[in-house]
């Protein structure tokens, strides 16, 4: 059941293009609060380099905290983009369409964020960049042994290669962009839409473009958030941390995340644009499917490290998952992330009409945020606290207002951001948009109809 | 070929065996006595000798009870090149019921799990008969029912076939439970296929865990591995994905079905065979860096045990067949697009597969005392005897001699889904040039 | 100017008599005034966020009114295969050739990951600039930097103290000699607990105690395998054999 009305190539244009050429008065009031949110963040970052670590609520041995379970959610909200565009469009799925690019931005911004909480979270943070090998005088290079090494090369390749990806598939909009505006506007998209005129040759390269970097794109995806998820497990210093499943238990748990997330700006898109035609029931329902199934991958790794973690009946694991199972306020927040990453949304997502329904696909992809969130906060901060055995350097930790305004901070900048790039480009790809039209057809089967699609042979 | 020729066409080949269908069936039937011969030769050897044995039950387990869940996969994700292999894929559920033949003895070699670490945290319960013998028998037991299960529900259609074509009696009378394709029916085994397809692929999963436990870690001291049970089940889902290909293989060649299966089926399976060799190497890796960073005594032994030590050789057969090589040649499109090639390559990957499970397994069980805190000391490898070789050889063709047999029964094509393949398929002309149009079902 | 000679085959190690630890935690003050270390005020005790370079760790055994104190002796174990090491991302610290786990102050930029792997927990972050009274800052030691906020430190064995014995050897041509100086806690301590040598040399009394086949020798977290520096005798209890032996 696939509800479509026949749009011309006009509608689609005007509709998919309102964000850029008639923005609406909300648009204006959303985004001016949503930078004051910022503005009061990065006051609190001056502050942090002004005065030192010590506004923060680390201690010892809980070196790491939010910062860092905020990047490691941030790096997982933006695996959605390389999931969803690459892996879909290999896959020659139909449900990406709407969601590509939205998910791209996604990914690019909550990069962007992602790199900043290393580099708000060290103790001379204007020295960040000695971690990149450039050597002008000292005879000095970063060590690379070290993860916090390999993590600002893999953020910054995977950031560089998602935002050339949006913007390659971007280039035929930025044409239709062109045509429609005047002035200096005007100038700028012609400067950046490359000369796009939409003849037969530049499609033919386009589309492999977009396949290439789909597949150059994939290993970085997967290699990033590994690299990131061995920041912790290759050390011995927190026995709790360190296992070997780390590795694909953070990428899936990036991809459940992730699309969660997708899923969530796509509706808040629909709703906010007035796109309902182009983000449809089927859209969310297919999308609905992919998560469910991504979500139980991602419990049998959660139930492997668990279990694994009790292997050796001894130890400070066992202290750690004691401490999740049986002491405030720790086993109040697991309760709560295994409520809302798993037990609460992934039941309802077996029935189509919740599937169906924006509302409830709205409500449940936020409660799996909240919970993934509150995943990465469970596997650091524990893990530290109890680190060895020596129980005279066991520890506990609080966060601070700062570390708290820092946070909120960051989700307002990732909104900001995509508001700002909806605000000059379009959210759902025109030309995705029109070839899902060419491609659609219907079949006759005995007295039903059949939505189908149009292949090559 | 119109739908009533497909029903013909399948049949015919199900019933009527050729020559060398029959010579096929007395080898293997031949090296399968010559298995048991080398098994009766093993008994009374100690525990530590029998890791080739254990090596062939985890392989078998691993590329043919794992086979069906390709069938399940795809059908979730609704793809019409699914279709011409479904059944192959599904029929080797059958071969589970060869494993759990093979699975008695080592459920009496197993050790009692007091003393050393385990999965089974609350200890032995109810008793140390019990732990885990059997949870783990009741495990496998659970997944062969199931798959038949399965096997079964996908079958019925064509089982109802059958029996139409024989005049309505007989033993396909009993298999097709009163199949008539009513609406009703049809709707019921639909949510049947998905319920049990479902259950299949949690079974498998769980039950790569338990094995890849209770079978191999579990009896190494201080190896503790939390990725291993998901490495053991990415090898057998590459294997899975391996041994549907080689089938496919066979049966477009030998067995006559080739226009049933066209290069889309295998081009399709083929970029799943690519990305899991990819995962191969990257579960592989998440694992030997997670243990050689840490320069922990224990884990380095553990290293050097199943990795780089004395199983080297194995080791590194594995890792070129299963990972380098399958990689670097699935990454050609030419290669991808011609059957025979992917085919060659499925099979590099099986007997890759093969020594995978050998370092693991033979490794494990070399281990003396399994009671020890930690690994202190790699023993030194051991190597095939001639009953190994024996048993080895009598357990894949044993296998093979299970499913050849099973494909006299139940037909190795699925009729109806051919059926329905060819109503959700129609020539269409898009400006100049001709597409296909392929229903999207719900 | 490097003061290490080629030829010398120094490895600077420590032996921790528990059996004669009574707790007084003079090493702990000795260390602080030797290096600089950060004064910690009893805010900073609650915030756990002390610096010592030192410490006392202290273990209650028993219930009242059996109740035992046991005294661990905690500084950095300058470990032969230092977790810390590879970890930081810009070289602050590594291992140098005299078995010392050496940190470069003004290398270091604070991601704190040495801290996390280090399983004995003896790497310390300022968390605040350090500051000194105006009465208290001759104090200081004009040997050791003065650290930054933002910067990691740990015990280095007093390595400004080794520098100086080393110089003085050049100078007068010789090797130097067991027992010619010792770390700030070495020498502060009454009980003779802390002993300080190179173990590289056999006559030297550290390497004398470090002696595999020693009764009573055992290193912290052995199974982990970083090869630490230190080795600690384990306590006599007299007690706990009186009552395996009135069990028997």
């Amino acid at each position: 059941m696939q509800d479509r009305r026949t749009l011309t190539d006009i509608q689609v244009n005007e509709t998919l293009t309102n964000t850029v050429l008639k923005t609406p008065l909300l648009w204006y009031v959303i985004v001016a609060f949503m930078g004051g949110i910022v503005l009061l963040g990065v006051l609190a970052v001056g502050l942090l380099v002004n005065l030192g670590q010590g506004l923060n609520g680390y201690n010892r041995p809980v070196m790491w905290a939010f910062f860092l379970t905020n990047m490691v959610f941030w790096i997982g909200i933006s695996h959605a983009g390389v999931m969803l565009s690459a892996i879909l469009r290999l896959a020659q799925a139909e449900f990406r369409r709407p969601a590509t690019r939205a998910a791209e931005v996604l990914t690019v911004f909550a990069l962007a964020t992602a790199g900043l909480m290393p580099i708000v979270h060290l103790g001379r943070l204007w020295r960040a960049y000695w971690v990149f090998p450039y050597d002008f005088s000292r005879g000095i290079w970063p060590d690379i042994r070290s993860q916090a090494v390999w993590d600002p090369h893999a953020i910054s390749t995977y950031l560089i290669g998602s935002s050339l990806f949006i913007f390659v598939a971007l280039i035929p909009d930025l044409a239709v962009l062109r045509d429609r505006t005047t002035g200096i506007v005007h100038s700028i998209y012609t400067l950046l839409a490359l000369g796009w005129r939409g003849t037969v040759r530049q499609w033919r390269l386009q589309a492999i473009a977009g396949i290439i970097l789909s597949a150059l794109l994939l290993p970085v995806f997967v290699s990033v958030h590994s690299i990131v998820s061995w920041d912790f497990s290759m050390l011995i210093g927190v026995p709790s941390w360190h296992t070997t499943i780390f590795a694909p238990y953070f990428v899936i748990g990036a991809v459940h995340s992730g699309v969660a997330g997708v899923i969530t700006v796509m509706i808040l898109m629909r709703w906010l644009f007035g796109w309902h035609d182009y983000i449809r029931r089927e859209h969310i329902d297919s999308l609905g499917r992919l998560l469910f199934v991504v979500a139980l991958a991602w419990f049998f790794f959660f139930m492997l490290e668990f279990m694994f973690g009790l292997y050796h009946q001894e130890g400070t694991e066992m202290v750690v998952r004691e401490l999740w199972l049986f002491h405030a306020p720790w086993n109040a927040i697991f309760v709560i992330f295994i409520l809302t990453a798993f037990i609460i949304p992934v039941p309802l997502w077996l029935f189509r009409s919740v599937r169906r329904s924006f509302p409830l696909m709205f409500f449940t992809t936020i409660l799996v945020n909240i919970g993934m969130w509150l995943e990465r906060f469970l596997l650091i901060i524990p893990g530290l606290m109890r680190k060895q055995p020596f129980t005279f350097s066991w520890g506990e930790y609080a966060p601070s207002v700062f570390e708290i305004i820092i946070i909120t901070a960051t989700f307002a900048l990732v909104a900001t951001m995509i508001l700002l790039f909806a605000r000059a480009f379009p959210l759902i790809p025109l030309g995705d948009a029109k070839e899902a039209r060419v491609l659609r057809d219907e079949i006759r089967i005995g007295r039903r109809t059949v939505q189908a699609v149009l292949r090559e042979e | 070929m119109a739908s009533e020729e497909v029903a013909r066409d399948v049949l015919q080949r199900t019933f009527v065996k050729g020559g060398r269908y029959r010579q096929a069936v007395i080898v293997l039937a031949a090296v399968f006595l010559l298995g048991v011969v080398g098994f009766i030769l093993k008994l009374g050897q100690d525990r530590t000798q029998w890791g080739y044995y254990a090596a062939t039950f985890s392989y078998l387990f691993t590329v043919a009870q794992t086979a069906p869940v390709v069938s399940v996969a795809m059908r979730l994700a609704k793809n019409h090149w699914r279709r011409p292999l479904a059944r192959a894929s599904e029929l080797f559920a059958v071969v589970g019921l060869f494993n759990l033949l093979l699975f008695i003895p080592l459920l009496i070699l197993l050790p009692s799990i007091e003393g050393r670490n385990t999965i089974w945290i609350l200890g032995v319960w109810p008793s140390r008969f019990y732990t885990p013998h059997i949870f783990d028998t009741l495990m496998l037991v659970g997944l062969v029912v199931l798959g038949l299960l399965f096997l079964w529900t996908a079958a019925v259609p064509d089982f109802a076939a059958a029996r139409d074509q024989r005049g309505g009696q007989g033993r396909y009378a009993f298999l097709a439970m009163g199949w008539q394709g009513t609406v009703r029916q049809w709707r019921v085994q639909r949510a049947l296929l998905g319920l049990l397809g479902g259950l299949y692929f949690m079974d498998v999963l769980t039950t790569h865990f338990l094995i890849a436990s209770d079978f191999s870690m579990g009896l190494v001291p201080g190896w503790v591995d939390s990725i291993y049970p998901a490495f053991h089940a990415i090898t057998g889902l590459q294997a899975a994905v391996a041994v549907t290909i080689v089938t496919m293989f066979l049966l477009r060649t030998v067995g006559g079905y080739r226009e049933y299966l066209p290069m889309e089926s295998f081009w399709g399976l083929s970029k799943i065979l690519l990305a899991l060799s990819l995962m191969w190497f990257y579960f592989w890796w998440s694992a030997f860096i997670t243990f050689w960073y840490g320069r922990m005594p224990v884990e380095q032994n553990i290293v050097q045990l199943i990795m780089f030590g004395p199983y080297r050789p194995f080791f590194v057969t594995a890792f070129l067949f299963c990972c380098i090589f399958a990689i670097g040649l699935l990454i050609w499109n030419p290669l991808r697009k011609s059957p025979a090639a992917l085919a060659a390559i499925a099979t590099m990957i099986l007997v890759g597969g093969f020594f995978d499970r050998m370092r693991l397994y033979v490794s494990s069980w070399s281990l003396a005392t399994t009671t020890d805190h930690t690994l202190t000391t790699v023993p030194a490898a051991i190597w095939p005897q001639v009953p190994d070789l024996l048993v080895i050889a009598g357990g894949l063709a044993g296998a093979v001699l299970v499913y050849l047999l099973a494909t006299r029964i139940v037909p190795v094509m699925s009729i109806w889904e051919m059926k329905e393949l060819r109503l959700y398929q129609v020539p269409r002309q898009l400006v100049r040039r001709r597409m296909l149009s392929l229903g999207k079902p719900d | 100017m490097t003061t290490v000679r080629s030829g010398w085959d120094h490895k600077w190690s420590m032996v921790v008599d528990i059996d004669r630890c009574t707790g007084c935690q003079a090493c702990v003050v000795a260390c602080q005034a030797e290096n600089n270390v950060p004064i910690n005020t009893e805010d900073i005790f609650k915030q756990s966020r002390a610096i010592e370079w030192i410490r006392i760790e202290r273990y209650w055994e028993g219930e009242f009114p059996d109740v035992k104190a046991r005294y661990l002796p905690a500084m950095c174990q300058h470990c032969g295969n230092a977790p810390c090491e590879p970890v930081c991302p810009v070289y602050a610290t590594y291992h140098n050739n005299e078995g010392l786990n050496v940190q470069v102050y003004n290398r270091c930029i604070g991601t704190r990951f040495c801290a996390n792997n280090c399983p004995f927990e003896m790497r310390f972050f300022n968390w605040w600039q350090p500051v000194w009274p105006e009465s208290l800052r001759n104090q200081l030691n004009p040997d050791v930097t003065v650290r930054n906020r933002g910067i990691m430190e740990k015990c280095t064995f007093c390595v400004q103290r080794i520098r100086r014995a080393e110089r003085k050897a050049i100078q007068e041509e010789r090797d130097v000699k067991d027992g010619e100086f010792a770390p700030a806690c070495v020498q502060a301590c009454p009980t003779g607990t802390l002993v300080f040598g190179n173990s590289n040399d056999p006559e030297s009394r550290v390497a004398q105690l470090m002696k595999p086949d020693h009764p009573r020798r055992y290193r912290l977290l052995e199974h982990l395998g970083t090869e630490p520096n230190v080795v600690y005798l384990k306590k006599v209890d007299p007690y706990l054999e009186e009552a395996q032996n009135g069990s028997h």
